[in-house]
């Protein structure tokens, strides 16, 4: 009992500063947790890349021909398509018709909307379903065995 | 020695001793402070519906805050309203945040208006000599409603507009003033960019203003009467 008492008063923090400086932390946290999204928010370009164009790049050989790859193009999921040894295909994989994530189903080349059965060409095309008009398109190139996706 | 008041005192002096010194020396702020804040204890017999005012209060002061910056990318033109919310939404840092808060806060508000109501019906506080700040209250009520339904326009969305259409159909079949209080409403014979403006200025504009004086009224007429009793 003695040595317990002892070791709290040669505490090297007191109780009193302890919950001081917690209550103050728990402050500023919160206080960053208002002025951070704030700043953010009055100030859209600063960390956004001042309007410069977003791309997408991906070793050429990472991608077989007949292949689709996911990847994430302007905070969504995009599809890149390798139709053949040079033709590329992007697109945005949000389906038009209510936003659901469109498959590449690779037997009938065709890109599927487990939604509400949306269909697109490999094209982004609608072949049917309810999707009101096709996939957003990327540009898509190769350059020097590097495909590099852009926004159109 | 009254043991409650010793904790509010300590915490006036230390706030005195931090920073309302200098306030305290050209003002004598102190007196106002203690009187307002520091000794006015609330009566035990209050629960929880009897913050439900007081939530509303500060839903409604959030509403302000995230209303305003709202305010700042949104563009009340039946060409771009749709497009500026949309960005506000997605494109914006943090936008998403400030439009939920902004949409969850006014249904919230709604809530609380309602639950502060039945309190203050079912508990018969409304009786003299408190009718008048009934009468504040439901007049805040309704300002609540207006809020609600201009803001509902302001995305302008297919249910925004049909929302609106139906809206002002309900008044514009009351007999004789009908009409003219629905075209009043609307600024022409439908929904147009007329009604858009007209609904945003109530909306960020009037609705604000006049509930700040109602709310202005409600409070001083509380702390005259002070809260009632016990049931
Ligand atoms: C000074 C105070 C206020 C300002 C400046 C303001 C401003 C705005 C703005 C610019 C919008 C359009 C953006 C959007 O649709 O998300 C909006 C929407 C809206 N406001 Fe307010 N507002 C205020 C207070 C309130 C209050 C007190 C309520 C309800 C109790 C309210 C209810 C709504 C609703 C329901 C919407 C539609 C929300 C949505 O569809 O996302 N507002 N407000
Ligand atoms: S969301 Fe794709 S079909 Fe409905």
């Amino acid at each position: 009992m003695e040595e317990a008492d002892k070791s709290w008063s040669e505490a090297p923090v007191s109780r009193r500063a302890f919950v001081g400086s917690a209550v103050i932390g728990s402050a500023i946290a919160a206080a960053a947790g208002v002025f951070y999204p704030l700043a953010r928010y009055l100030l859209p370009e600063s960390k956004s890349g001042g309007g410069k164009k977003e791309t997408y790049t991906v070793a050429l050989n990472e991608v077989h021909v007949g292949e689709a790859r996911f990847f994430t193009f302007k905070r969504r999921p995009a599809l890149l398509i390798r139709k053949s040894d040079t033709e590329l295909v992007a697109l945005s994989a949000v389906c038009t018709h209510l936003g659901c994530i469109v498959k590449y189903h690779e037997e009938s080349k065709q890109l599927l909307c487990p939604c509400h059965g949306a269909k697109y060409d490999q094209n982004g095309r609608v072949l049917g379903g309810p999707a009101p008009k096709p996939l957003t398109a990327y540009n898509a190139r190769i350059e020097a065995g590097t495909i590099v996706v852009e926004e159109a | 020695m009254d043991e409650l008041k010793l904790g509010p005192i300590t915490l006036r002096n230390r706030l005195v001793l931090k920073g309302f010194e200098i306030l305290d020396r050209r003002f004598e702020i102190k007196e106002i402070l203690d009187e307002e804040v520091f000794t006015k204890l609330a009566p035990t017999h209050l629960g929880i519906f009897s913050c439900f005012g007081g939530i509303t209060f500060f839903i409604f002061l959030m509403q302000i805050m995230t209303g305003l910056l709202l305010m700042i990318y949104y563009v009340p033109d039946t060409q771009s309203a749709h497009k500026s919310v949309v960005a506000i939404t997605n494109d914006i840092p943090f936008g998403w945040a400030v439009r939920g808060l902004h949409f969850w806060g006014a249904n919230l508000m709604v809530l609380t208006v309602m639950i502060h109501m039945g309190k203050i019906y079912f508990g018969g506080i409304y009786k003299a000599p408190r009718e008048m700040n009934w009468v504040t209250g439901v007049a805040l009520f309704l300002l609540t409603m207006g809020f609600s339904f201009t803001g509902y326009l302001l995305p302008w969305t297919q249910l925004s507009y049909w929302a609106t259409v139906i809206a002002t159909e309900a008044p514009g079949a009351m007999p004789v003033v009908g009409p003219l209080t629905k075209s009043l409403m609307l600024g022409g014979p439908d929904v147009s960019q007329v009604t858009l403006s007209r609904f945003f200025t109530l909306h960020v504009m009037v609705l604000p203003a006049a509930t700040f004086g109602l709310l202005i009224a409600h409070f001083l007429q509380i702390r005259r009467q002070g809260i009632s009793g016990p049931m």
